[in-house]
């Protein structure tokens, strides 16, 4: 097989690389490697007239292989893929070389990052001789979705899909739509009824001809890939009945969250004493029409303390984003259900973040509301009055804007408790083949660019699964991911990157220790030929499987020994 | 200890003009733009930190109040309308009633109408106890010397009475203050060399109002001064040279009570236009009782001169008359608001400024030895 013929280009990127590497140097040393027809330095190989200088040479020089020594693959491998592909050759006939992130954004030696530059360029011109074409592989989309939750984010997801024209099933464990919505009685800051924004939702939910709602019930079982997915729902308890099968292209998670358990804080004594009460039992007397104590009493001193369980080392380190909009709004409650009654706001730092919460925090003060800051880790104590002090217990706390330790009489204690992730996160995350973070919250695709895909494409997170987050966050996720899956979905068919493992069935012993071994889930073993073999669809080529194959049976396409052996070579050459 | 919150002390404070307390949240711009505010005393966001919690011992036995002219900075700088300003001249008010060993300044404070009442009240007694004691003894035609309706002589000695009740009363209500400030509320001997030390601060500050000027703008310190002044040169004047006020017009101390009525009415006028446009942020918020003091002050003022007028047109019928009128505006006055409302600042101001000397010098003897020179001081806890 005689040499490609390959181009190297040297990319400036203004001054960013060029203040460093003496980007003329590396492209001369590249010009006298086996293959290279062709180097050239430019300031900006990224610009227009970089991208068709390549597609010029590629013609007129008749190219075979590209190498551009720039930034990050991650910035610009697709932008010089697409110049290729333009040119007419095949866009994986294309190495770069991360001459200034890993280069000279990173050295303050001049001579050393040349050098290394030149052997990074060296390394990337050996790899594009041995480089194979490929091409990108075209799936079935099925446009129906599974969703799992009923409460905000799954019902308003199941809408946009269905009313795409795609048919949704609705999975909800409990008996009732509306999740953890449900339990709440008035919203922060505008003081609008849960209930409303409920209603309307589960009704059109109810009623629409594309959305099956299956209530008690669960996935036990998810497989396939982006596309082409098969769950299994089962009824809660178990009927013993069949489970029933339903092909989905994709899959919206929206499991929420469960609330943190006041119990595990003996500062704040809840469970023994009667008047401390977690912040939905206290949604529960609102929502009833009554605030009142244990003993039917009406309270004359309410006090609320913030980040329970929340922001707290040895609890949970977040924060539960909704707590001190949510105390506000029970400021507002009591002062109109009981005008006389005295409202104390225990709270750490108050965070009004959203539209609209300053003017409410603003507007909770002129109720007077007493707020009463207390230091993180140095948590209020709550204890029984006595029978002469008048009310039913003392909280004891080193305020901080006074620096005074004081003694603030309470009657009902309401404790804003935190988020937490569900205690059936870690099977969720299984069941559809996602990540968790060290709190159990579903980990999102890139946490600011794409907040509502995971890493296993078809699989979309919504609402307070993935984090703690408010009304108007989980909605606007919801959305989100319902507008991402139907737009997959539009074309019917998605493309599949070609980058993928392929396990050569010659080789395969069946040994299986791929199968566990894959992060994606994306090998399968077929119990007939006794052969596993991988899911292209599923794959994410991370190579997990074919540095394990004991028969060396498993082959990286675009990480093949022969390239990397290449790449090594280079560099150290 | 801890200290009990008294959730429901800003409630009361409300009848003392406080009324946007709530809103502060605490990020401190009032203290840091406040002229007079350090180390030792931050405020006003520790004052309205304590009155927003209902720390009423701290409140009470705090001298920040004292320490703040109200320049009105503070409240300009406030984010969030918090009146910072304001509040620390409903806390003046509040601690006016405190200080106060009868409870009369309490009642007045917290409703208007009842220090109307009281000041209407003895306005008519002292009318008809004069309109009586003058008929009996003298005749309304006669203005001076034998016979007068009201003969300066007697006038005189009722002057001086009614001076040992008010001076009585100040005593007492500034001994309290002295108790609850010195005694309750530092925590640390003053020993008497730190009195003597610093007991020239008292007449200074009263004479200048040197800190006062401290607070940048002066034309709020020369009005108050020139009010001030006035009110110390009449009061005088009156009590120890009644007769003499009451002779020939180039006589110098007749000229001073010129000048002394000239500054009463022109910085009482000022006052009420100030009140009256409420550009000025120390303006904006007008207490009853800081109008019954303008009200009281001018029309004292207006009758004593309309009194002399009178005399001088050799009108003595219409003098007479016009005396009685005045008297019924000085007895109260003096009686009911020297001691009980906005006048008693004269006496607590310059005291709570050499208390407050006292306090942080007697802290600073316990905390920390004497610094070397040039070492910057501790700041105080």
């Amino acid at each position: 097989m005689s040499k490609p013929r390959i181009g190297v280009y040297v990319c400036q990127c203004g001054t960013n690389i060029a203040k460093m590497v003496d980007c003329e140097a590396v492209a001369k040393a590249a010009a006298a490697l086996p293959g290279v027809v062709l180097a050239k330095t430019y300031k900006y190989m990224c610009s227009n007239p970089g991208q068709e200088m390549i597609v010029q040479d590629i013609k007129e020089h008749g190219l075979e292989r590209v190498v551009v020594s720039a930034c990050s693959p991650r910035m610009h491998e697709r932008t010089f893929r697409a110049a290729l592909a333009t040119a007419g050759l095949n866009p994986y006939f294309f190495e770069m070389a991360n001459i200034r992130e890993q280069c000279s954004w990173v050295h303050d030696d001049p001579l050393a990052a040349t050098e290394k530059a030149t052997a990074l360029l060296r390394a990337a011109v050996l790899r594009v001789a041995q480089h194979e074409p490929l091409e990108k592989m075209m799936v079935d989309m099925c446009p129906d979705v599974l969703v799992i939750g009923g409460g905000i984010a799954g019902l308003t997801a199941a809408l946009d899909i269905a009313t795409a024209g795609g048919k949704v099933t609705l999975v909800e464990r409990t008996g009732a739509l509306g999740g953890n919505l449900a339990r709440i009685d008035l919203t922060a800051p505008y003081l609008t009824s849960a209930r409303d924004l409920l209603v309307e939702r589960v009704s059109r939910v109810r009623s629409h001809p594309r959305i099956a709602v299956k209530l008690d019930s669960q996935v036990s079982k998810l497989s396939g890939f982006v596309g082409n997915y098969k769950a299994e729902i089962v009824s809660v308890p178990s009927n013993g009945g069949a489970p029933l099968e339903i092909a989905i292209g994709n899959v919206v998670v929206c499991t929420g969250y469960q609330e943190f358990d006041a119990s595990r804080i003996t500062h704040y004594g809840y469970g023994k004493l009667p008047n401390v009460i977690t912040s939905f039992e206290f949604e529960a007397m609102l929502r009833a029409g009554r605030i009142q104590m244990a003993d039917g009493r009406l309270p004359k001193n309410v006090c609320l303390v913030h980040c329970v369980g929340s922001r707290s080392p040895e609890f949970h380190s977040y924060c539960s984003r909704v707590c001190c909009m949510t105390a506000l709004k029970y400021a507002h409650e009591v002062h109109s259900a009981l005008p006389e009654a005295r409202v104390c706001d225990l709270y750490v730092d108050m965070h009004a973040f959203g539209k609209g919460h300053e003017d409410f925090y603003k507007k909770t003060s002129e109720v007077k509301t007493l707020f009463l800051m207390y230091k993180k880790g140095d948590r209020p104590v709550i204890r029984k009055a006595g029978p002469d002090d008048g009310v039913d217990m003392l909280i004891e706390v080193n305020e901080q804007l006074s620096g005074e330790t004081i003694e603030i009489p309470a009657d009902l204690v309401i404790l804003m408790v935190g988020m937490e992730a569900r205690n059936d996160s870690y099977e969720v995350s299984r069941l559809v083949n996602i990540s968790q973070d060290k709190e159990g919250w579903f980990i999102e695709s890139h946490p600011k660019l794409d907040p509502v895909a995971t890493t296993t494409d078809g699989i979309y997170i919504a609402g307070t699964c993935a984090a703690p987050k408010d009304i108007p966050d989980t909605v606007a996720q919801a959305h989100a991911a319902a507008a991402r899956i139907l737009a997959k979905s539009a074309r019917g068919r998605i493309e599949v990157d070609a980058v993928f493992a392929e396990i050569d069935e010659n080789k395969c012993s069946g040994c299986r220790m791929c199968n566990e071994l894959c992060p994606y889930s994306a090998i399968e073993f077929d119990p007939v030929k006794k052969r596993s073999h991988v899911i292209s669809a599923v794959c994410k080529a991370c190579g997990c499987c074919v540095a394990a194959c004991p028969s060396g049976a498993i082959k990286g396409r675009h990480f093949t020994d022969a390239q990397i052996i290449a790449q090594i070579e280079g560099v150290l050459a | 200890m801890a200290i009990r919150v008294n959730p429901s002390l800003i409630d009361d404070l409300e009848r003392y003009g406080a009324e946007d307390v709530q809103k502060c949240y605490h990020c401190g711009n009032c203290s840091a733009v406040c002229p007079h505010a350090d180390e030792s005393y931050v405020f006003p966001r520790r004052s309205m930190r304590s009155l927003q919690m209902g720390l009423e011992r701290k409140l009470e036995t705090g001298l920040e109040p004292w320490l703040c002219y109200y320049c009105g900075q503070c409240s300009e700088q406030c984010p969030r309308e918090a009146e910072p300003g304001e509040t620390m001249m409903s806390l003046r008010r509040w601690l006016t009633a405190r200080y106060d060993v009868t409870g009369i300044s309490g009642l007045f404070y917290r409703s208007p109408k009842a220090e109307i009442a009281a000041m209407l009240g003895l306005a008519l007694l002292t009318g008809l106890g004069f309109a009586a004691w003058g008929s009996t003894h003298g005749q309304l035609g006669i203005y001076e010397g034998e016979g007068a309706f009201l003969n300066s002589h007697y006038v005189h000695l009722f002057d001086w009475a009614m001076a040992a009740v008010l001076t009585t009363l100040i005593v007492a209500n500034s001994a309290r203050m002295w108790w609850l400030t010195i005694v309750k509320g530092t925590p640390a001997p003053v020993p008497l060399s730190l009195y003597l030390k610093h007991a020239w601060r008292v007449p200074w500050q009263f004479f200048t109002q040197q800190r006062y000027k401290d607070c940048g703008e002066p034309r709020p310190w020369m009005l108050h001064l020139g009010l001030m002044l006035s009110y110390f040169t009449m009061f005088v004047l009156i009590m120890f040279f009644l007769g003499t006020v009451q002779s020939d017009t180039w006589n110098p101390v007749h000229v001073l009570g010129y000048l002394a009525t000239i500054g009463l009415v022109g910085a009482s006028a000022f006052m009420i236009q100030g009140r009256l446009k409420k550009t000025e942020a120390q303006h904006k918020h007008s207490h009853e009782s800081d109008w019954i003091f303008l009200a009281q002050l001018l029309y004292v003022s207006v009758t004593g001169i309309l009194q002399h007028v009178l005399h001088r047109a050799g009108l003595n019928e219409a003098a007479n008359i016009t005396y009685v009128l005045h008297m019924m505006g000085v007895v109260p006055m003096l009686v009911l608001e020297v001691p009980f409302s906005k006048w008693a600042h004269l006496a607590y101001r310059p005291l709570a400024l050499y208390f407050a000397e006292l306090r942080r010098e007697a802290i600073g003897q316990v905390e920390a030895p004497p610094l070397p020179a040039g070492a910057r001081p501790v700041k105080a806890a």
